[in-house]
């Protein structure tokens, strides 16, 4: 009797053991695909984007379907995937957004600790512009100027814990200086604002500013990268005009609901994994000028606590109130 | 007499905007008014919030002491449309449960048969109909994503 | 000369059959996405980009452009017929457009709309063609000052769209007010009037209040009586489908004011078409001999926002074209698109891509012809819905608007928020508060608080900025008049008595 049960046992766990190698997961409807911008927003140009790849490249035994979340500034699609706990066929677009949010929202219910981070895919650099015709030729310059007559230089840039913001706070604080900061909801209006003589400088997203760059409209004087980019070789970084600030990465990935199997994530880690490896994703990544932020689930899930450490410090100092 | 002419519509109403106003200041008051860099989140607020309840004193006042009686009330009426309100308040979430069009189809056999008092064959007849029709357009047309019931629709 | 050869060039790409095949496509994806409330021109072309990815970048742009601007063409159809405002710009012509409705000339609205449509839309697309590279520059010079003493004088129509109270309009625009600053503030990162729901951060969609105030407002109060006809006058004859060569020739001028307004307002990115509509009607009724008649289905009152609602998709593409700033969500989505084509819209558009932009251009022209000819026909086949007896279609109407407002956000949160705004929409009716300053104050409020604070911004603290800049001075001036407008016309009216009485 009692040798029996034991060899049930046995059988059991052997069977579990081996579990993971005949259980491969394999999604059988439509994977729903959630962000939480509109229709055109970054994110779901991103989705779209994937999507499109899985579907041509056959990728995946089934679709990948995009779907809306957009309200409460992101926390609705959190919400919404949070909530899908356990769901093995739903995946998310997060962004630097996911992790800032909470930190000055009360009304977040959700971070993206409630969720398995699955992959980081894309880092997106950023140049520090001013207008063509500015006087300032370096970013020395710029910041000289701001210091020679305190509060009459300005920047256009979006909410207060955007990345504009924060690059803005680390180099006044770093080099002594200020000047003005004035939000703009689209980035159209920033980018109008600075052609029109409006303000100084704005930071803006390589392929924003590509075309004003070649029209002569706008002038780069450093970027927001560890190395220089491709289409900015005579370019400094920050670091190299000679302002030693933490570089602020813009990060998007893929996350999914938390308590999902580890087969499923290990489905998801590597389908995104084989995604990147695409020709047409190499392609993508030249074209918007992104860097390549591939990162397996492990070491994302590390990056979400050292990434919002970060921000929280950043955005106490900005002023903002944080509530976690 | 008196009575009536203090729960005419307009002193309600204002008075319902007067703490509206109220509580508009109040809310801003919490906020900055400006900051370091210029004028606060509770600048415009705070504005228009005292706008509010000076205007809502106004219509209180000058209605309250306005010698013309109120139009006589039709409180079938009223009751009339707040019982649709309150079907297509229910409706909304009872679509959560049930999905879009099965809540559209009751209501539709509410206002069809209760409300307007059709024999039921016309009401279910419209309501099917209504419900498919939607169904045709938005759900197969447009391939939109309405809420489902838990059998699928 | 040169614009001509350039534009014979555009015509050669347009009139290519694949070219002139997907445009059709376009436009009447358009038409009818803007006919269905919630389902915007932005989603759709969301949605359809994927296929268009096999087609040549000009086919394809000639397609997605035709989707933006067939949307504003429909969007006109059930604000008329139903009062339900199919897109935010579509509000506007509730005021007129549905009471010419309620009066039997529904199909003579609907007329109105489309030709104002196409006249608009073509002049739209002459101002882009003729004026682009100048214009652009002249929207950049629009800075926060300018675009506070815009709005500032969108708001101060408020006194054009009272009814008999002026106190009860004003309060019903302040309420807007109130809406419109829920939700996160961009300056400070505060929420403001959340009630600590996270669904309300993103503040209150538009359209939930549009379509609750308007649409289901209008249903409850119908419904207080069991009324056993329609619910409108059906259009009976021919002579009933189509506008009056009088009602025509009354929106003489709101066909050019419309055009000019719509297009211009167009152009400036931080503005967009519900400003250009509210502001183009209000010009009209300003000017009106009859200013009292409006809001009761005045032909004009109809012609002027829809004329502005679609010229200001010829301004819209300037600085998108030209510039590469994107002014709207609509615009936003054309933008990512062309970047995914490598098309890149910049200064150097033009000289790069010149069978683009030309092509573009030329089949813009074709699209409105299509769309005056795919719409007028349509006009006796939506009047049919007029048909159906009351209990059919109000809770047709009920569907309508669920789906519209779902169908934006996907989300029950903002169906409870339409159902509370509809409730309010009864009330508002209920005690004689105009509801389209309530619209009015939503619309414009948001972007004129912020505005003002980035003017003080900028300036550090002093109000000066805002009347030493010529252009924003100038519409801070007209603002005052228009507000002293009311005072002018009341004396205006006695004076005529006393002579009349004298004499």
């Amino acid at each position: 009797m009692k040798l029996r049960s034991s060899m049930v046992i046995a059988a059991c766990a052997a069977a579990l053991a081996a579990a993971p190698a005949w259980a491969q997961f394999k999604p059988t409807k439509p994977v729903e695909f959630i962000v939480h911008t509109g229709p055109g927003g970054g994110a779901d140009v991103l989705a779209r984007f994937i999507a499109q790849v899985v579907e041509k490249e056959n990728l995946a035994p089934v679709r990948f379907q995009v779907n809306n979340k957009s309200g409460g500034g992101g926390l609705t699609a959190m919400a919404y995937v949070a909530e899908k706990k356990g769901d093995t066929h739903a995946i998310a677009v997060f962004t630097g957004n996911w992790l800032t949010n909470p930190l000055t929202r009360a009304e977040a219910k959700y971070t993206v600790k409630d969720m398995t981070p699955v992959a980081r895919l894309v880092l997106e650099p950023a140049l520090v512009a001013v207008k063509g015709d500015a006087p300032y030729k370096t970013l020395k310059d710029f910041i000289e100027a701001a210091k020679k007559a305190p509060g009459t230089m300005k920047q256009s840039g979006g909410s207060i814990t955007s990345r504009d913001n924060v690059v803005r706070q680390l180099l006044m604080k770093e080099s002594g200086s200020s000047w003005a900061y004035i939000s703009f909801p689209g980035g159209g209006e920033r980018i109008a604002a600075l052609l029109g003589g409006h303000v100084n400088m704005m930071v803006v997203e390589p392929q924003e500013a590509g075309e004003h760059i070649k029209a002569g409209n706008m002038r780069v004087i450093a970027q927001v990268s560890d190395k220089r980019l491709a289409g900015f070789p005579n370019v400094p970084t920050i670091k190299e005009a000679g302002y030693d600030i933490p570089n602020v990465p813009q990060v998007r990935g893929i996350v999914m609901p938390a308590g999902v199997a580890p087969d499923v994530l290990a489905y998801y880690e590597d389908l995104f994994l084989r995604i990147t490896k695409t020709a047409t994703w190499r392609k993508y990544l030249e074209e918007q000028q992104f860097e390549d932020g591939y990162m397996k689930s492990a070491e994302l899930t590390k990056f979400f606590d050292v990434y919002s450490d970060q921000m929280r410090g950043i955005l106490k100092e900005a002023g903002a109130k944080v509530v976690r | 007499m008196a009575q009536a002419k203090w729960m005419k519509g307009d002193v309600v109403s204002g008075a319902v905007l007067a703490a509206l106003g109220v509580y508009i200041v109040s809310e801003a008051w919490r906020w900055d008014y400006s900051t370091a860099e210029g004028p606060g989140p509770g600048f415009f607020p705070l504005w228009y919030g005292i706008a509010m309840v000076v205007l809502s004193l106004v219509l209180v006042l000058s209605s309250a002491f306005s010698a013309t009686a109120g139009k006589t009330t039709d409180w079938g009426g009223i009751g009339r449309a707040l019982t649709v309100w309150a079907a297509f308040a229910l409706a909304i979430v009872l679509m959560k449960l049930i999905g879009f069009l099965t809540a559209l189809a009751l209501l539709t056999l509410f206002v069809v048969a209760v409300l307007y008092g059709r024999p039921l064959k016309v009401a279910l007849a419209a309501a099917i109909g209504n419900a498919a029709g939607f169904y045709l357009v938005f759900g197969l047309a447009l391939q939109l994503d309405l809420p489902a019931g838990p059998l699928g629709f | 000369m040169e614009v001509l050869t350039s534009l014979g060039h555009g015509f050669a790409v347009a009139f290519a059959p694949l070219n002139l095949f997907w445009c059709f496509v376009g436009v009447f994806l358009g038409t009818v996405v803007g006919v269905l409330p919630g389902l915007g021109p932005a989603a759709t072309i969301a949605m359809l980009l994927p296929l268009t990815f096999s087609m040549p970048p000009t086919t394809a742009v000639i397609m997605l452009a035709g989707i933006y601007y067939g949307a504003k063409y429909g969007g006109s159809t059930t604000a008329i017929l139903l009062n339900v405002p199919g897109e935010s710009a579509s509000v506007v012509t509730c005021l007129d457009g549905y009471q010419m409705a309620r009066k039997g000339r529904a199909g003579a609205a609907l007329g109105i709309a489309a030709i104002s449509s196409f006249i608009a839309g073509t002049v739209g697309v002459i101002g882009l063609m003729l004026l682009a590279p100048p214009l652009a520059k002249f929207g950049l010079s629009f800075s926060s000052p300018e675009y506070f003493a815009l709005m500032a004088m969108g708001l101060a129509m408020v006194v054009l769209l009272a009814g008999a109270s002026m106190v009860k309009a004003l309060l019903a625009m302040l309420v807007g007010l109130w809406i419109a600053s829920m939700g996160i503030d961009l300056f400070s990162d505060a929420s403001r009037f959340t009630f600590g729901q996270s669904e309300l951060l993103d503040g209150v969609d538009f359209v939930i209040v549009a379509i609750g105030v308007f649409a289901l407002g209008e249903v409850f109060g119908n419904m207080e009586k069991r009324g056993e006809g329609t619910m409108l006058p059906v259009p009976k004859g021919l002579r009933n489908l189509l506008p009056t060569m009088a009602e025509l020739k009354a929106c003489r001028f709101a066909f050019l004011n419309g055009s000019i307004i719509g297009f211009i307002i167009g152009v400036l990115p931080g503005a967009g078409s519900t400003v250009a509509s509210f502001i183009s009607y209000g010009i009209e009724k300003a000017v009106s001999k009859h200013p009292e008649k409006f809001g009761t289905g005045v032909p004009e009152g109809v012609a002027a926002p829809e004329g502005a609602n679609n010229s200001e998709t010829g301004g819209a593409m300037v600085p998108l074209l030209t510039l590469g700033i994107p002014g709207s969500g609509t615009t936003a989505i054309l933008l990512a698109a062309f970047i995914l084509w490598g098309l890149r819209p910049g200064p150097l558009m033009i000289q790069d891509n010149p069978e683009l932009f030309w092509g573009l251009i030329a089949s813009m022209y074709v699209g409105n012809i299509m769309l005056l000819v795919l719409n007028l026909p349509l006009i006796p086949l939506f009047a049919q819905i007029l048909k159906l007896r009351e209990y059919f279609l109000y809770p047709i109407i009920f569907g309508i608007s669920i789906v519209g407002v779902y169908s934006v956000s996907g989300s029950l949160f903002d169906c409870w928020l339409l159902a509370v705004f509809g409730l309010l929409g009864y009330v508002m009716r209920r005690l004689d508060y105009p509801s389209a300053p309530l619209i009015l104050g939503l619309v414009l409020g948001d972007s004129m608080e912020r505005a003002l604070r980035q003017s003080l911004m900028m300036s550090q603290g002093d109000l000066g900025i805002l009347v030493s800049r010529p252009i924003s001075a100038v519409m801070l001036l007209l603002t005052i008049a228009l507000l002293f407008l009311p005072l002018f016309r009341k004396a205006n009216a006695w004076r005529i008595k006393a002579i009349e009485e004298n004499g």
